[in-house]
């Protein structure tokens, strides 16, 4: 595993790469690398083993730098082609969580030849008629300082589940994921927080470009992307099969349930 | 010659009439606050009174009315400043009528607010001072503001409506958040070449910068005042030498409250019931650790990354807030509001100025649920023996301090 920074346009990208093979980029989420962690995790380690894993930081988040001035989605859509450009990157697969699956399913549509496989595991993006996305804002400050309990419910199956008390602990956390916590959560605020919150309105009309194989997976307990986004997603992509539930997993999925996310991650790449 | 201390009359038009288990019922004062509990019989007249309290701080001699911008809560029932300003141009006769300020990323274009200003400050014949706020963590969600782009919507749109009274119109503003190809609006302000800026701020180095580089005036943040407002006039004194400029009072102001009787036990008897009624119930949600506090956190991201991570190392999220306070000997270390007296308040009010020598004081009289004839006592009594004496000492203070600063500047200026 290697971390590093690359240059992308005269921005610095940090970079984390594992494993040999096809290439399959990651992006990511809140409770992920990146996003909280400073390194892969155990469902990241696994999948290096059976492809070359590439997983950029997003703009502003643990050590890559911001864009320039105020931006949208449109604007990290296109960093992202900057960044396959720097890469090398024709065809890939690519795996997305959270908003990092929101951003996957923006290259997706607009760029379908350059996925090879496209992996969505509780992405936000799309709009649903009474089925909001959490309002992660809100839940991001915590009650009376200190208690960060709706927020652990948002990305886990429990507020006490032992990888979300792990990350997003009650009081001062460590300062380091603390500040990825906060670059992630600007990230989205610049990105995604209008409309309220994380989903273009047009993405759910511009799926069916999305011809690729595709496997949407999400946790049954996902406290952030309603489950009804992830049938949305599977409905509207034309290559996808019906939705991948896990049972008893949250928003991070792949984070509290690594192995059963994994073997399915897994089992769809090889085919 | 400096001038003493000017003393402004700020009203924030609490919601007085919330049920007794309101702390124990509700979560918060602010954003959520279901508006059910708006009593339409109980409140008719209510902002006039309010409108009233102002007026009468005018004839009493006051240098000026502060009012300022609140969406959804009961903290402050003022969405549009603007509205009240208005009709206290027509009310009011001398003092100065500071709207501190308009929240201007709240606005789809800001020229509005340039040209309400400039009404204002026409209505009144040169009586506006033009504040402007960037808003924080309740308007991320009441008025679904993005907390990330904000601050640099707001710095843009200040520019916009400074240039919008200064240069000639029409010109085309080429804006990032606001592009606008026909600039020029009518009236125009009365004042030349604009009426007076304030800027409200906290720690932000870069919004200090920008007030000393535009010449504009630093309202700082706080309800509290120890050491850290020290810190805060020396930093920005520090940012003006920075830009070639130098510190003098009238730069900077500050919010202060207080209730003012004829002796200290009287004072606390009838202050008691309106400050807990405004600490408990309208810092709820704004400046206090019960509930859930949206003004400033990790989830409404408005500072960079890099001054995030230092406020988390230098901060300790147990530490209590105002609206924690526990009894008056914590409100008395809080040098936030300070009840008394004339002579407690005088002693008071100059142990701040003499290690924070601003030239403004907003106070604010009126708190909570407070009886209309309680704050116009106070009013009366802080006006007629305490604010004499304010006016006299710092008069002589800030031209002991000062006095060689301001000669320097005039002698540049000449």
């Amino acid at each position: 595993m290697s971390a590093q920074l690359i240059q992308v346009s005269g921005r610095m990208v940090s970079l984390i790469e594992s494993g040999d093979g096809e290439p399959t980029v990651y992006l990511h989420g809140f409770a992920d690398v990146h996003g909280v962690a400073g390194e892969m995790l155990p469902f990241h380690m696994d999948l290096a083993k059976r492809t070359r894993l590439l997983a950029p930081a997003h703009p502003g988040c643990n050590g890559s730098d911001d864009l320039p001035g105020p931006h949208s989605i449109e604007d990290a859509v296109f960093h992202y082609l900057e960044v396959f450009d720097a890469l090398g990157l024709k065809e890939f697969n690519l795996i997305g969580h959270s908003v990092g699956g929101w951003i996957a399913a923006e290259i997706a549509v607009r760029h379908p030849a350059m996925v090879r496989k496209l992996v969505l595991i509780g992405a936000t993006g799309l709009f649903v008629t009474n089925e909001p996305i959490g309002d992660v804002f809100m839940h991001t400050q915590p009650e009376r300082g200190v208690d960060y309990s709706t927020l652990r419910r948002m990305y886990f199956s429990a507020a006490d589940e032992p990888l979300a008390l792990r990350y997003y602990p009650d009081g001062r956390g460590d300062l380091d994921e603390e500040t990825r916590r906060y670059q992630m959560i600007r990230f989205c605020s610049f990105v995604g927080f209008k409309p309220p919150y994380l989903y273009n309105r047009s993405l759910v009309d511009r799926l069916h470009r999305a011809k690729m194989p595709s496997l949407v997976v999400w946790g049954e307990k996902d406290g952030l992307t309603p489950i009804a986004h992830g049938h949305a997603y599977a409905q509207g992509l034309p290559g996808s099969g019906p939705l991948k539930i896990i049972r008893g997993a949250g928003h991070a999925a792949h984070v509290e349930a690594q192995d059963e996310t994994g073997d399915a991650i897994a089992t769809f790449l090889r085919s | 010659m400096i001038d003493p201390v000017q003393l402004y009359a700020w009203h924030f038009m609490s919601y007085p009439h919330l049920p007794a288990d309101f702390d124990e019922k509700y979560d918060s004062g602010w954003v959520t606050v279901p508006n059910k509990l708006w009593d339409k019989d109980r409140s008719r007249g209510l902002l006039n009174t309010y409108i009233d309290q102002l007026a009468y701080a005018d004839e009493l001699g006051f240098d000026g009315m502060v009012l300022n911008e609140h969406h959804q809560n009961i903290y402050g029932l003022m969405p549009s400043p603007n509205i009240i300003a208005a009709a206290l141009t027509q009310r009011t006769k001398r003092g100065k009528i500071v709207v501190l300020g308009n929240l201007l990323p709240l606005h789809a274009n800001p020229l509005r607010v340039a040209e309400e200003y400039a009404m204002i400050d026409n209505m009144s014949d040169g009586r506006l001072i033009a504040g402007f706020a960037p808003g924080s963590g309740p308007e991320t969600f009441n008025y679904n503001v993005a907390s990330a782009p904000s601050r640099d919507q707001f710095w843009e749109a200040v520019d916009l409506i400074r240039q919008a009274w200064t240069r000639e119109g029409p010109f085309m503003f080429e804006g990032h958040h606001y592009p606008l190809r026909y600039v020029n609006p009518w009236p125009q302000p009365t004042q030349r070449p604009h009426p007076d800026i304030w800027i409200p701020g906290a720690r932000s180095r870069d919004t200090l910068t920008q007030i000393a580089k535009n010449g504009y005036c630093y309202f700082l943040s706080s309800r509290s005042h120890g050491k850290d407002t020290a810190k805060a006039v020396d930093r920005f004194a520090d940012t003006l030498k920075a830009h070639g400029d130098r510190y003098l009072p009238k730069r900077m102001g500050i919010l202060m409250s207080t209730y003012v009787a004829e002796t200290d036990a009287i004072a606390q008897e009838e202050s008691r019931e309106g400050i807990w009624y405004f600490l408990r119930n309208c810092l709820k949600g704004h400046q206090r650790r019960e509930g859930r506090q949206l003004t400033f956190g990790p989830g409404v991201p408005y500072i960079p990354a890099n001054e995030f991570r230092e406020y988390l190392a230098q901060s300790d999220p147990t530490t209590p807030l105002l609206g924690d306070t526990q009894d008056w000997g914590d409100l008395q270390r809080a040098q936030s509001i300070i009840v008394g007296s004339p002579d407690t308040v005088f002693e008071r009010f100059m142990s701040v100025l003499e290690h924070a020598p601003v030239g403004h004081l907003l106070i604010q009289f009126h708190m909570g649920n407070m009886s209309d004839e309680c704050a116009r006592k106070s009013m009366r009594l802080f006006w007629d023996e305490v604010a004499p004496r304010l006016k006299k000492e710092t008069g002589r203070m800030f031209n002991e301090r000062f006095g060689r600063d301001e000669a320097a500047l005039e002698a540049v200026k000449a």
